[in-house]
């Protein structure tokens, strides 16, 4: 016989509104074992968590329900409140009665009905919980951070400064990312470099962080609070511990590569940093574009190389790296516009992705900070196509948050460089941000066109040859515009990484359907995962701009420090426990478990569940012919008795 | 095919070899029963139980149940007719038995009758084939040239049906169940102990021989042996109300080749489908 | 009175469960004919879960997992694609309708294919009508 108190949370009206609180609570009294039985209005405030504290006691209650909203809204709560009381917190049961009856239910009769038949599931299920007991775990103090951009550079500085060890990896040969291509930030037009070579450089003096350029993640391991991670040091072909980054090498080489930071717009050497601000200021190889890997004969480089760096023979080579927690911030790729055949982009000479323009502002860049085309002519005329890609029920729904406010800094830019007109073709400008709308109307006072319609179509000119033709609808005077201009740019939807699914994968991470990772909650709990110990900052979880990439990593620094600044920390009890007496030494277990928890004990042919590894799905338990598996908290007695209670009503 | 007699005597000679140099602690075969059509599985252990071998078409044991009361390390002859070879082979597979203990007899034979009706099993029972999948020593020539029934063909019938017929007649069968549990105990995939249906922790199902605990006891073993059933057809033969449990056996069998691309007890290197899964898996499979 | 089924639905915590609480969320209303229980991963559903629901007179079962590749345990759910299509062979071939059984893979961002599934999957069982095939009566039940 077991003591159960029923709990029923009215949360308002939003769960009184279609559920007859007082009539669940009724009828929670007519179950078996229910000895107290009680509604109020908001359970999870203080008095609602007295109360179930003070019949815990008063009613010597060995089992709580809590009849409210969902176990991933308050299970922790109420479970610190019954261990409070001097319960084991495996012994509450959560009903979701919110998000799951009464938000989803518009008639009060089904609701509290269907709220009934969860209830009666839940007393059948209680009866039978067992208490649990959490295991204790030392925490390694460190941090990965995957990514180097400035989230990832933000988040670092940020948590070597509390004296923890941060390792950053970076799957390029340098960090700075995609801020590192721009020439000006919006809305203050600050110098992009101005700001964030100082960060990088603090990154590579730092004596806590561990720089993992050129690395990419080969196999994460463990849990919260001990991850195992395997990382891959992509061959460089240059011993980093021997260069003395007087580049001679980079001037030598005949080898010509894309420019991966100029966009494409120009070449680049095989061996070669970057840019000139890169960090590590070290070269790399790129074998696609090297003569002597192309061909068999040059290797230049090593004869100019007085320090002896140049290795062609270098291999990958794997690093194993212990930490406590890790954020993901893995960054965004511009969509490839070229499908979209009909602006012309890869087509026409005069057609420039948004990245490639902010590569022609910038004084570093293919021209030297000249607003060229590509046949070294200045624009005459300039359109800005908003929402290519996003806003867009073919490609990408979601709106990419910063093209308004990038394509408005454009305008100016190119006012300033160039005597050019300059048009914004727009479906409305979203300049929410602070000193945002004032930029606008900055924008605006500059003489830069604004025509409110998406682009049908960029065509070339049939009278002059090699100009180019807009085509939309001006949805405010309602007229079709054809607009002659010699450049078009292109402001693409901002979409996750095309290896985003494959980090994922090894984080366990979820993303969502176009691959931006998951946070565990939208408002809530913006930074975490459903992977404890995993956070995630920055555009890999949907589109924003600096200012909001730089708070989420600083908040995603802080979320790590919760679990990296203490020593030990409770993990969930609810594990799987092998009953040796039933197991008939099958060893299906051992075969599916993704963590090798159970191994097989040869000499008294059963199998044993290594509960440090085990992470509780409950596979185990479900892949066991003879039921000797014992899946904590969700054993087959429990769900089997909640299935039961349910279909009774 | 090397008739009936010939195969005994084969049988004779290669056990007495094995007893004789050591090579093996036993050989497990078929013995003398009450009458000729009655033969028992025999385990012989010793030079003069040797003269107890026999083999007939009535010999239809799948002699792999008996594997595993021995343990590790113990040599083992055993005799292996078409089926009975791949339950060795998905034995091994489930890290019951060892090859390396192995001695395998194997026995191509067709015409195999059952002891009850005298009606001949083949197109029932031998999964299609007529020679062992694996074997040491051959107590007879391979066959070749004899027609080959397709295992599942015999479901046509039932495939035919529609679902309340369907329902009609398994609920009829699984009505007469009696729960001895000898389909269990003649199944040499069936080594659980306990069995699920023993448990009382959960309590799967009633224990009582009626409608719904049968129902449960049977779709559970169903489930329990997909991708694992090799089709000898031993639990239906076992069966003392005679339900054709086969039939459902070879329906989970086929739907698991069908989906996976791979039949029990083939390869001694295949993972069991239900404890194995390929990312590439279609999605179609739970249409 | 209309027939209102009993529909059993089992969601895993991290996708699916977390999208039925996002259509509550999203106040997507849906039929009430679905009642959930919550286990950390679709390969914890034992086989005979769905066929014991069936027998405490579930007219359906709804089962719910991240979408093959997303699971939270890494393969969870690619074994339990095998082991309950398997599953549904079995009930099919007994002769139970095979739309009384149905998987989906539905991530936690799926708050709206949650309420759609929901409500196509209780339409179909109303249209199949109650399940009585594998449903123990009263009188045998306390046999």
């Amino acid at each position: 016989m077991s003591r159960i108190g029923v709990f029923v949370c009215h949360c308002g009206l939003n769960i009184a509104k279609t559920i007859r609180v007082s009539e669940l609570a009724e009828f929670a009294s007519t179950l078996p074992d229910v000895v107290v039985a009680r509604d109020y209005r908001f359970m999870c405030s203080t008095p609602g968590q007295e109360m179930i504290a003070n019949d815990i006691k008063e009613h010597r209650l060995d089992r709580v329900i809590v009849t409210a909203c969902s176990p991933l809204m308050h299970e922790h709560t109420f479970r610190k409140v019954i261990e409070k009381a001097g319960l084991n917190q495996y012994m509450l049961t959560i009903v979701n009665i919110r998000e799951q009856v009464s938000w989803v239910t518009s008639d009060i009769e089904e609701g509290t009905a269907k709220a009934k038949a969860l209830l009666n599931g839940a007393v059948y299920r209680a009866r039978l919980l067992a208490p649990l007991s959490s295991r204790v775990i030392d925490v390694n103090s460190g941090v990965m951070i995957v990514g180097g951009g400035i989230a990832g550079i933000q988040a670092a500085l940020e948590l070597a400064n509390t004296g923890k060890k941060v390792y950053l990896v970076e799957k390029n040969s340098t960090i700075g990312g995609h801020m590192a291509q721009f020439d000006k930030t919006f809305p203050t037009l600050d110098c992009s470099a101005c700001i964030l070579t100082p960060k990088m450089d603090a990154v590579l003096q730092h004596p806590n962080i561990t720089l993992m350029t050129y690395c990419e993640i080969s196999e994460v391991k463990g849990f919260v609070g001990n991850f195992d991670i395997k990382v891959r040091q992509k061959a460089r072909y240059v011993n980093h511990d021997k260069c003395n980054a007087c580049l001679a090498c980079t001037e030598k080489c005949p080898g010509k590569g894309i420019s991966e930071w100029d966009e494409g717009l120009v070449k680049r050497k095989a061996i070669h940093i970057p840019f000139p601000q890169a960090v590590p200021q070290k070269p790399v190889i790129d074998r696609d574009a090297c003569t002597y890997f192309l061909k068999g004969k040059c290797r230049l480089c090593e004869k100019v190389c007085e320090q002896k760096a140049i290795d062609f023979e270098q291999q990958d080579t794997f690093i194993d790296v212990k930490v406590g927690a890790v954020i993901v911030a893995t960054g965004y790729n511009l969509m490839d516009t070229s499908p979209l055949v009909q602006y012309g982009y890869g087509k026409y000479p005069g057609v420039y992705s948004a990245l490639e323009a902010e590569r022609l502002f910038n004084s570093a860049g293919p021209t030297s900070g000249k607003v060229t085309l590509r046949d070294g002519k200045e624009p005459q005329a300039i359109a800005i196509l908003h929402c290519i890609g996003s806003r867009d029920k073919n490609n990408y729904e979601h709106c990419s948050r910063v093209c308004c406010m990038y394509s408005l800094k454009f305008a100016h830019l190119f006012k300033e460089k160039t005597s050019a007109d300059v048009y914004q073709f727009y479906i409305d400008i979203r300049a929410a941000g602070k000193g945002y709308e004032e930029f606008y109307n900055r924008i605006i006072e500059e003489d830069v066109k604004f025509i409110r319609g998406k682009v049908a179509r960029v065509a070339e000119s049939s009278d002059e040859p090699g100009r180019l033709i807009v085509e939309a609808e001006d949805t405010i005077t309602g007229k079709f515009v054809q607009l002659p201009v010699d450049m078009v740019v292109l402001s693409p939807a901002m979409i996750p990484r095309e290896d985003s699914k494959e980090v994922g994968r090894l984080f366990n991470l979820s993303t969502d359907k176009h691959g931006f990772f998951m946070e565990r909650h939208p408002k809530l709990a913006p930074l975490s995962t459903m992977s404890e110990g995993i956070f995630i900052a920055g555009t890999c979880q949907s589109p924003k701009d600096i200012p909001d990439t730089v708070a989420q990593a600083n908040g995603a620094a802080a979320e790590a420090l919760t679990i990296v600044s203490r020593e030990k920390m409770e993990l969930e009890a609810t594990t799987a426990m092998v009953n040796p007496a039933s197991c008939c030494g099958c060893q299906n277990c051992v075969r599916v478990c993704p963590y090798g928890a159970p191994l097989f004990n040869y000499e008294k042919g059963v199998s044993e569940i290594n509960e440090a590894l085990c992470k509780g799905c409950g596979l185990c338990a479900s892949v066991c012919p003879t039921s000797a598996i014992i899946a904590r908290h969700f054993t087959n007695e429990q769900v089997l008795a909640e299935i039961e209670g349910l279909m009774e009503f | 095919m090397t008739d009936f007699r010939q195969i005994e005597n084969n049988l004779k000679k290669e056990a007495k070899r094995l007893l004789e140099a050591g090579e093996v602690a036993v050989v497990l075969a078929y013995g003398r029963g009450y009458d000729e059509k009655h033969p028992m599985p025999f385990a012989a252990k010793t030079i003069a139980d040797v003269e107890s071998l026999v083999f007939n078409e009535y010999c239809n044991f799948n002699m792999a149940s008996y594997l595993m009361r021995y343990p590790w390390g113990t040599k083992i002859a055993i005799a292996a007719k078409a089926a009975d070879s791949r339950a060795i082979i998905q034995l091994v597979q489930e890290e019951k038995v060892r090859r390396e203990d192995l001695v395998i007899l194997g026995i191509p034979a067709y015409g195999m009758k059952n002891q009850k009706t005298n009606e001949v099993v083949d197109s029932k029972t031998t999964g299609g084939l007529y020679n062992p999948v694996i074997y040491d020593i051959l107590l007879g020539e391979e066959i070749h040239g004899q027609k080959i029934v397709s295992p599942y063909e015999v479901l046509a019938e039932y495939e035919a049906m529609d679902k309340e017929e369907r329902w009609a007649f398994w609920k009829s069968q699984m009505d007469k169940c009696i729960r001895c549990y000898a389909c269990r105990k003649a199944c040499p995939m069936c080594y659980c102990d306990p069995c699920f249906i023993d448990q009382n922790k959960p309590r799967w199902a009633d224990k009582a021989p009626q409608s719904p605990g049968n129902m449960m006891y049977h779709l559970t073993r169903f489930h329990h042996l997909a991708g694992r059933c090799i089709d000898c057809g031993e639990c239906s033969r076992a069966c003392p109300v005679d339900i054709p449990l086969y039939l459902f056996h070879k329906k989970v069998a086929k739907e698991c080749e069908e989906m996976f691309g791979q039949a029990a007890g083939m390869k001694l290197e295949d993972k069991p489908v239900l404890v194995d899964f390929r990312v590439e898996d279609s999605d179609k499979i739970l249409e | 009175m209309s027939f209102e089924p009993k529909i059993l639905g089992i969601a895993c915590n991290w996708c699916t469960y977390t999208g039925a609480d996002l259509a509550g969320t999203t106040r997507l209303h849906y039929p009430p004919n679905v009642r959930v229980v919550r286990v950390m991963c679709s390969s914890r559903i034992n086989p005979s879960f769905i066929f014991r629901a069936f027998q405490l007179g579930a007219d359906g079962v709804l089962v719910g997992g991240c979408h093959p590749g997303d699971c939270h345990y890494n393969t969870g759910n690619l074994y339990a694609r095998r082991r309950l299509a398997v599953t549904k062979k079995i009930l099919e071939f007994a002769g139970l309708e095979p739309g009384r059984f149905r998987v989906e893979w539905i991530s936690a961002s799926e708050g709206n294919k949650f309420a759609e599934v929901v409500q196509e999957f209780t339409a179909q069982i109303k249209e199949l009508g109650p399940q009585q095939k594998l449903k123990i009566d009263e009188l045998q039940e306390k046999a």
